[in-house]
């Protein structure tokens, strides 16, 4: 298991370094391949026996390895869906040239070379051991995805990209902070010099001082959180979200936000046990709520579809956040099946909306029409993906937010009123923007400009990921395997301090 | 040399030293400012001929101006040669009459010499005159919160506001001088300083150009006697600020500590020795530095504000 | 005469708050900048100050560790960090100056403000640490809050980037006063991160200034809803 664990690291570096030197397509298949080897790998670790897995700086428990499923699940697909999105722009350059065609090499490379490069940092920080390797981890992920949203080297993706990397290094600046502050707790009862592992503080929390542990953790969530696209630092999440690549976009809302959440949570276990529950839950609360009215009132009135799935991002971390601020076990377990719903159905509904605005050539949700009759399978996948978002049964997320609301009246009950009529409204605007999309005919005067565009095929590529998704969707809405179950279970217990 | 002064006679010593030494550090630093622009520069003694020369001509008044006008140069003067009763100037301990006032008392009565001047100078009529004495009081208002902060910070560092207990808990020992709350004070207070003299980078010393003029503007109408003594009250002015910089804040040290003559005598020539040091570095910034425009002297005072605050701040939140 | 009201702090303490203070006055400095060169040169100053903050504190409490942390330090941010702003710079010799939101006395009030409510909100923590004294942590967090203000109020990348270089700085300011035991290899890992950073802020001022020709955001503003 060990073995495991450090191959988990080790594989996505490799594919990153062998696309520096690797062919095109050798270095697309090397990432798929690394990326189907890291899904494997995060599945052999479900079965390790014991509460978690150490190897030196390594350390995996119940709790990451649900965060290193939602990264280990969406790294393949975005890989082989990028080969599918890749292939129209080289029959496109092919066409114009060989200047063209050096150019999109170049671009391809860098491509693969940073998708495989931001998936082992997003790997890595759920696997690391410790407060202040979580915190290197979560900014190499910023400044790599940042070059990553840059790449398209437009206007919009450099605006977008320059206030990312800024909002978001600034809050990881705050989550510096914070990691300092719980060094200085920790050093009180741990002494100088010690590296901020999560088994030793967590079993010193409750001795420690609870001033530097408060402040950490009200600094953790607003540093982190800025990742996470928590109100009211959550500015640059529609931005980059809407202006990066469609598989970027997938990797930024699927993985990357949840896994700065995760760090929230490392630091809501310290701080449970050295405050109580009340003060970081209703912290948490608070930050979920304010995301979710903010997320379900720009979700009602959205001109862009990627910008509409971004600001669904922000209500569904804002879900995670009051979930979590519930502190009842189910609504924790919820959280963590939410966690990895919304890797596959947000996964699903950022590759399909590429396809659509490859096929359409626009973003803008007035002028996408006819969705359903131009895209035989991309149109109802997406619909799937979207009804799954909006927590309709028989998707994961109405299992997981069905779980969080029980378990929310039985703590919180103004919150989980509160997250029920917010939910509702947010659904209202997603559903009712994707399905004009999708069943609105089309207007004839639009017809002319978008010909040219509809020619180009969908590959195969882009749909099988979506596919996989799909079935992802629904096993773990219908029935999860015990195994995971019981992983949830595990990590739902770690996270309520094993009440 | 034994010889043991009364203390009153101490006191006035304070005071003549100041109303003499005022013109050489004046002289000095024109010299310097004249040898580092190559050029020759005036005499050392210069501000003593001027002085004899301006007591011996005739005065004019304007038409407009009332009695005031003449008696304003002597009010300011009187003022100026006031403060040196109150602060350490020649002894390390209180004189007789040093009680009297504390910092804020000297700073209300340098503000008050410097209001009659402008008050004159209004009175004229004369463009130039209101000109400088309406921007010296605009500024003046800036630059008198950063004064009152370097004032608050004295007190809580020694719980009083008595000039001669932050001397005394200066020269205390190193880890007094080395405070944050003290640098920063003694920064904002030189650079009230600059201001307050007239100095680049707020204004050029001597120059003539009418409309970059602050201090130097008020004095236009006045002539003979009553020019003599605006000058002699800006140089005495210059010099108490001098002092109180040195010998409360900088460099309190050189001070004698008895009333005995050749103590005091010491400490005459240690004090100007002093600001004569201060003067050459002043000298340098005023020949290193370009003026600042007049809307950027609010800059200017708001970076004094900015040290002085924070002077406070490290001190009175952060208990340095 | 010896009636002092307050505890006096020892000389060490003395030397390192007043180190402190460099850090926040120099945090002020870049605030007044307008040449966006003298900008990344203060933040060489600071930072050399921060190593210098370093060594007192490997020298006053005998923390050796500490030794090749500022010399890292120094490395990195007084020399490469802005060796290569400054090579950026004269790529894109664009502008020379930055321009900000509110006029500069405005700025420095504005920071005064939210630096005393820094000063004020430490304070109230009573965070005592017993390798430097906690004024220097109330200015620590005073140079991250004026950082963030010089990130806001002004209008170019070279000026944001060197906000957050600086925010950086303020936190190792912060790192210095109560978490100066940590391990050296977090540290260098944290400085290796922040090299990384500075890479990749800087791959994006130039893609920015190829875009637009120019190191003003004022036109990045077609995101927004």
């Amino acid at each position: 298991m060990t073995t495991a664990l450090v191959l988990l690291v080790i594989v996505p570096l490799a594919a990153t370094v062998a696309c520096v030197w690797l062919p095109l397509r050798a270095a697309q298949a090397a990432t798929l391949a690394s990326g189907l080897v890291s899904l494997g790998l995060v599945l052999t670790l479900l079965w390790a026996p014991g509460q978690s897995v150490e190897a030196g700086w390594l350390m995996v428990d119940p709790l990451s390895l649900v965060f290193l499923l939602a990264v280990g699940f969406l790294y393949p697909a975005v890989a082989a869906y990028s080969i599918g999105y890749l292939a129209d722009e080289a029959n496109a350059a092919a066409a114009a040239g060989p200047q063209a065609q050096a150019d999109f090499e170049r671009y391809a490379r860098r491509f693969s070379l940073g998708l495989n490069a931001f998936a082992w940092a997003m790997l890595c920080a759920p696997a690391v051991n410790g407060l202040a390797l979580l915190w290197v981890a979560i900014e190499v992920t910023t400044v790599i995805s940042a070059l990553l949203v840059a790449i398209d080297a437009t206007d919009g993706a450099t605006e977008a990209a320059w206030k990312y990397v800024l909002i978001a290094s600034s809050g990881l600046g705050i989550g510096l902070l914070a990691t300092v502050f719980m060094y200085y707790a920790g050093a009180q009862v741990l002494g100088q010099s010690y590296d901020l592992a999560f088994a030793p503080l967590l079993q010193h929390a409750a001795q420690l001082p609870a001033t530097p542990v408060r402040l950490a953790f009200v600094l953790a969530v607003l540093g982190f959180g800025t990742k996470v696209g928590l109100f009211p630092v959550h500015t640059w999440l529609p931005d980059a979200h809407s202006e990066a690549p469609s598989p970027v976009s997938a990797l930024l809302s699927g993985a990357l936000l949840v896994v700065s959440f995760y760090a929230i949570l490392r630091y809501l276990q310290v701080a449970q046990l050295t405050l109580g529950a009340q003060f970081p839950h209703d912290v948490l609360l608070i930050f979920g709520v304010a995301s979710l009215a903010l997320a379900a009132l720009y979700l009602l009135d959205q001109r862009d579809l990627k910008r509409l799935l971004a600001y669904s991002s922000v209500e569904h971390m804002g879900i995670l956040a009051i979930g979590v601020g519930f502190g009842a076990p189910m609504a924790a377990a919820g959280v963590l099946l939410h966690v990895l719903g919304h890797a596959a159905a947000k996964g699903n509904a950022f590759m399909g909306a590429g396809v659509l605005v490859r096929r359409f050539g626009t973003k803008d949700l007035h002028r996408l029409r006819g969705g359903l009759d131009a895209l035989r399978w991309t149109g109802p996948l997406l619909l799937l993906a979207v009804l799954a978002l909006s927590g309709m049964p028989p998707f994961a997320l109405f299992r997981s937010e069905f779980q969080i609301v029980v378990g929310g009246f039985t703590t919180s009950a103004w919150a989980a009123a509160a997250l029920v009529g917010l939910v509702v409204i947010a659904f209202a605007g997603l559903a009712g923007s994707i399905t004009s999309v999708l069943f609105r005919p089309r207007v004839a005067a639009d017809d002319q400009d978008e010909v040219a565009a509809m020619s180009r095929a969908g590959s195969g590529w882009m749909l099988a990921p979506v596919i996989a998704g799909v079935v992802v969707l629904i096993v773990l809405g219908v029935h999860p395997p015990a195994v995971l179950s019981d992983l949830l279970a595990r990590g739902a217990a770690e996270l309520t301090g094993g009440q | 040399m034994n010889l043991v002064l009364p203390l009153p006679l101490v006191q006035a010593l304070q005071v003549l030293t100041i109303a003499l030494g005022a013109p050489l550090v004046t002289g000095v630093i024109a010299t310097a400012e004249g040898r580092l622009q190559g050029r020759r520069g005036p005499r050392l003694l210069q501000p003593y001929h001027d002085l004899a020369k301006l007591f011996g001509k005739e005065s004019l008044a304007p038409t407009a101006s009332g009695l005031f006008f003449v008696v304003a140069p002597f009010l300011a003067l009187g003022c100026y040669l006031t403060v040196p009763l109150l602060i350490p100037v020649l002894t390390s301990y209180p004189l007789p009459l040093g009680d009297m006032g504390d910092i804020l008392g000297g700073s209300f009565i340098l503000s008050l010499g410097s209001f009659v001047v402008a008050v004159a100078a209004a009175e004229t009529g004369d463009p130039y005159a209101q000109l400088g004495s309406s921007r010296s009081k605009t500024f003046g208002a800036i630059t008198e919160p950063v004064m009152l902060l370097v004032v608050f910070t004295v007190a809580i560092v020694t719980g009083t506001d008595l000039p001669y207990v932050l001397g005394a808990t200066v020269r205390s020992g190193p880890d007094q001088i080395v405070r944050p709350a003290h640098l920063l004070v003694s920064a904002a207070l030189f650079m009230v300083i600059l201001f307050e003299t007239g100095r680049i980078p707020v204004e050029a010393h001597g120059s003539t150009t009418e409309l970059g003029m602050i201090e130097e503007a008020r004095t236009f109408e006045h002539s003979g006697p009553f020019l003599a003594a605006l000058r002699w009250g800006s140089w005495v002015k210059q010099l108490v600020l001098f002092t109180i910089f040195l010998n409360v804040f900088v460099a309190p040290w050189g001070m004698s500590a008895s009333a005995r003559l050749g103590d005091v005598t010491l400490a005459m020539v240690a004090l100007l020795a002093k600001a004569l040091v201060l003067g050459l570095v002043i000298a340098v910034i005023d020949t290193s530095f370009a003026k600042l425009r007049l809307f950027k002297i609010t800059e200017f005072v708001a970076a004094a504000f900015l040290l002085a605050v924070l002077g406070l701040f490290t001190l009175y939140l952060g208990g340095g | 005469m010896t009636d002092v009201t307050q505890s006096v702090p020892g000389l060490y303490d003395g030397v390192a708050s007043s180190i402190a203070v460099v850090v926040l006055l120099l945090e002020f400095l870049m605030l007044r900048a307008a040449m966006l060169r003298a900008q990344v040169r203060l933040y060489a100053v600071q930072s050399f100050a921060v190593s210098l903050l370093a060594v007192a504190v490997a020298y006053g409490r005998d923390v050796p560790e500490l030794y090749v942390l500022a010399a890292l330090s120094f490395l990195l941010k007084a020399v490469a960090v802005p060796a290569v702003l400054l090579r950026l710079m004269r790529n894109a010799d664009a502008e020379i100056a930055g321009s900000g939101v509110l006029g500069v006395a405005s700025e420095v009030l504005v920071s005064i403000v939210v630096a005393g409510v820094g000063f004020f909100l430490v304070g109230q923590l009573g965070i005592e640490s017993d390798v430097l004294p906690s004024a220097a942590l109330s200015l620590s967090v005073a140079v991250v809050l004026v950082a963030f203000v010089l990130m806001i109020m002004r209008r170019d990348v070279v000026s944001q980037a060197v906000g957050f270089f600086s925010l950086e700085n303020g936190v190792s300011l912060a790192s210095l006063v109560v978490a100066a035991g940590m391990p050296l290899i977090l540290e260098v890992a944290f400085l290796f991160d922040l090299l990384v950073a500075v890479v990749v802020f800087g791959v994006l001022m130039r893609l920015h200034h190829a875009r637009t020709q120019s190191l003003s955001t004022e036109m990045l503003t077609r995101l927004r809803g």
